[in-house]
């Protein structure tokens, strides 16, 4: 069974767990996704545009951030490997719910799992609108099973 | 053309408002994604040939208003000199480092120093050059990015009248209206550091979980990291202590300020061209040549629309609706002036507008005051409402989302249609009190 999980930089605990306890298959093969996501830097371009300046960002701050959320992506996928060993590791740049879901289908992924939304987001954990866009796009377009992960409640059985 | 040949007011007055029009919604719309400037000179080259406005009356126009012109490439300089430094960087460093590893802290401080920034350096220094450097740190330090973002953006408009050389719309407005820097204290600092608080306040209570908790300041790069020459950094630094200073005399005095943005980037430029930091042509490059274009062409399309008196017109119905109050003029100026600037953006907006208020007549000094306060007021915080510039953008973003794709614009309009309003509503009631002592 091929597992694809998406990370977003706070919820590897949530996914380890859920992904030790819930799937015990014996033939799991494991792989972390970490999405950078183009949007911010899209709105910078926005920004730019109003103050009347042509949308590119400054060549200098563009290989900035990029230094950056490279450090980070791979920061992140370390950190997951040390949750779920034995991972293949992505990282992906571009809109995160269209990466997981191109992804999903390119690696013939069998199952993806993902947070309803992130933990440090201020919607709410439970009930309407608890699932937030990135999750609510995979499940809707994911060409596989999705599972997904919120935050636990009650203690596991 | 049509100088050589008798024609009846009207058609002209037609004619000039149509080309105006066009012009605008060139500007609004932005087909292909053209350049504003295009359309602007477009209007106005079109305005010559027609003969709806004098090339005398245009060059007279320009003239009037070198002012603008110099400060905007004197404002542009001084911050891209600046950043050769690595001062913003170095700032925003520091402003990590001061919040001793607490992300309120951090959040805190970065609206602090985007005010520092708008309030010497305009709005444009924050909003161009702090945002994307807030954006790698706070990437590196692993911490939710579209607060910081939002800060950034949000508090380079709402301190932009903290001084007359905070935001260059109000240089706009101040040129037709002497205003001077106690008249523009009195009504606009108590206004403004009233925002500056809501926009903090509201920002604390809208992000109140994303920025809890702490962030690990190892994963901070070093003050040192961002200085690229010691020398021409120190040098910098004290340029721009001279040049905070100046901008403060000067404004007292009335010499025009583009003198200071002009002498102080000249200094900074002879620093780094002998300290090897920059070239001319590298500054050059740096500087956003249309913008002149796009000024000089609104500044001609709307002399030619003022020409015709419509915009006369148009300042009378303004007083109309304020009824003569300064509260109505408070009140109309700062809500004209906002609903305008996300319709067809702050500047060609700020324009309009100085252009209307010349043709009130008739009213009481402290409505005048009034509306030129709030003109100002409007035009630099209204923006914040929509954050993209203008309804088209809006618009366009709406009709994305429509298509099941994600924009991250709109998170910001919904911020901006919650915040603003309200920004706007306290601001309005302040100025109005302080008309009023």
């Amino acid at each position: 069974m091929r597992v694809l999980c998406c990370l977003d930089g706070t919820n590897i605990e949530q996914i380890s767990t859920t992904v030790s306890t819930m799937l015990r298959a014996d033939n799991l093969t494991l792989a972390l996704v970490y999405v950078i996501d183009q949007g911010p830097r899209g709105e910078m371009e926005r920004q730019r545009e109003r103050f009347f300046r042509s949308p590119e960002l400054k060549p200098r701050h563009k290989e900035q951030m990029q230094k950056a959320e490279n450090a980070t992506a791979q920061d992140i996928l370390d950190e997951g490997t040390r949750y779920l060993s034995g991972a293949t590791l992505f990282k992906r740049e571009g809109n995160p719910e269209r990466e997981i879901v191109r992804l999903a289908d390119e690696w013939l992924a069998d199952l993806v799992v993902l947070c309803s939304r992130s933990t440090i987001s201020d919607g709410p954990t439970i009930g309407p609108k608890s699932v937030g866009h990135t999750a609510r796009f995979v499940v809707d377009h994911a060409p596989c099973p999705v599972l997904l992960v919120r935050k636990q409640f009650r203690a596991l059985v | 053309m049509l100088l050589f040949f008798h024609i009846p007011a009207l058609t002209t007055t037609l004619l000039t408002v149509i080309i105006a029009i066009v012009t605008l919604l060139g500007i609004m719309i932005r087909p292909y994604r053209w350049n504003e400037a295009i359309f602007a000179l477009s209007g106005a080259a079109l305005l010559l040939i027609i003969g709806l406005i004098s090339p005398v009356k245009a060059f007279l126009t320009l003239y009037s208003d070198w002012n603008i012109f110099f400060f905007f490439l004197g404002m542009m300089s001084l911050s891209a000199l600046a950043e050769t430094a690595g001062m913003f960087d170095w700032l925003a460093a520091q402003a990590a480092r001061l919040a001793g590893g607490s992300t309120r802290r951090l959040f805190l401080n970065t609206f602090l120093l985007g005010t520092m920034i708008s309030m010497v350096l305009s709005n444009d220094a924050t909003a161009l050059i702090l945002t994307p450097i807030v954006y790698t740190l706070v990437t590196r330090l692993r911490l939710p990015v579209l607060p910081f973002l939002f800060a950034c953006t949000f508090i380079a408009d709402t301190a932009s009248f903290l001084l007359p050389v905070s935001n260059p719309i109000n240089i706009i407005i101040l040129t037709r209206f002497q205003l001077d820097l106690w008249t523009f204290l009195r009504l606009l600092l108590l206004p403004s550091i009233l925002v500056i608080g809501m926009n903090i306040g509201l920002f604390f209570l809208l992000y109140r979980k994303q920025i809890r908790g702490r962030f690990d300041a190892k994963r901070l790069p070093s003050a040192d990291e961002s200085i690229k020459h010691a020398a021409y950094f120190r040098y910098t630094c004290s340029v721009l202590i001279i040049v905070a200073i100046a901008y403060i005399t000067a404004s007292a005095l009335q010499i025009p300020l583009s003198l200071v943005s002009i002498s102080g980037a000249l200094l900074l430029l002879l620093g780094a061209l002998k300290w090897r930091q920059i070239t001319v042509r590298g500054l050059g490059g740096q500087i956003s040549w249309s913008i002149f274009g796009f000024i000089a062409g609104m500044f001609i399309v709307v002399q030619a629309v003022e020409g015709t008196g419509l915009t006369a017109q148009f300042g009378q119905l303004l007083l109309h609706l304020s009824g003569g109050s300064s509260f109505g003029a408070v009140m109309v100026g700062t809500a004209g002036a906002a609903v305008g600037t996300n319709i067809i953006n702050n500047l060609p907006m700020a324009v309009v507008l100085r252009s209307s208020l010349v043709g009130v007549q008739h009213i009481a000094p402290a409505a005048r005051l009034g509306f030129i306060a709030a003109t100002m007021f409007g035009c630099d915080l209204g923006p914040n409402l929509t954050t993209v510039g203008s309804l088209a953008t809006v618009l366009w973003l709406l009709i994305l989302r429509r298509r099941n794709l994600d924009v991250s614009g709109l998170d910001y309009f919904k911020v901006g249609i919650l915040v603003t309003p309200l920004m706007l509503v306290a601001g309005a009631l302040l100025i109005w009190l302080l008309l009023l002592l």
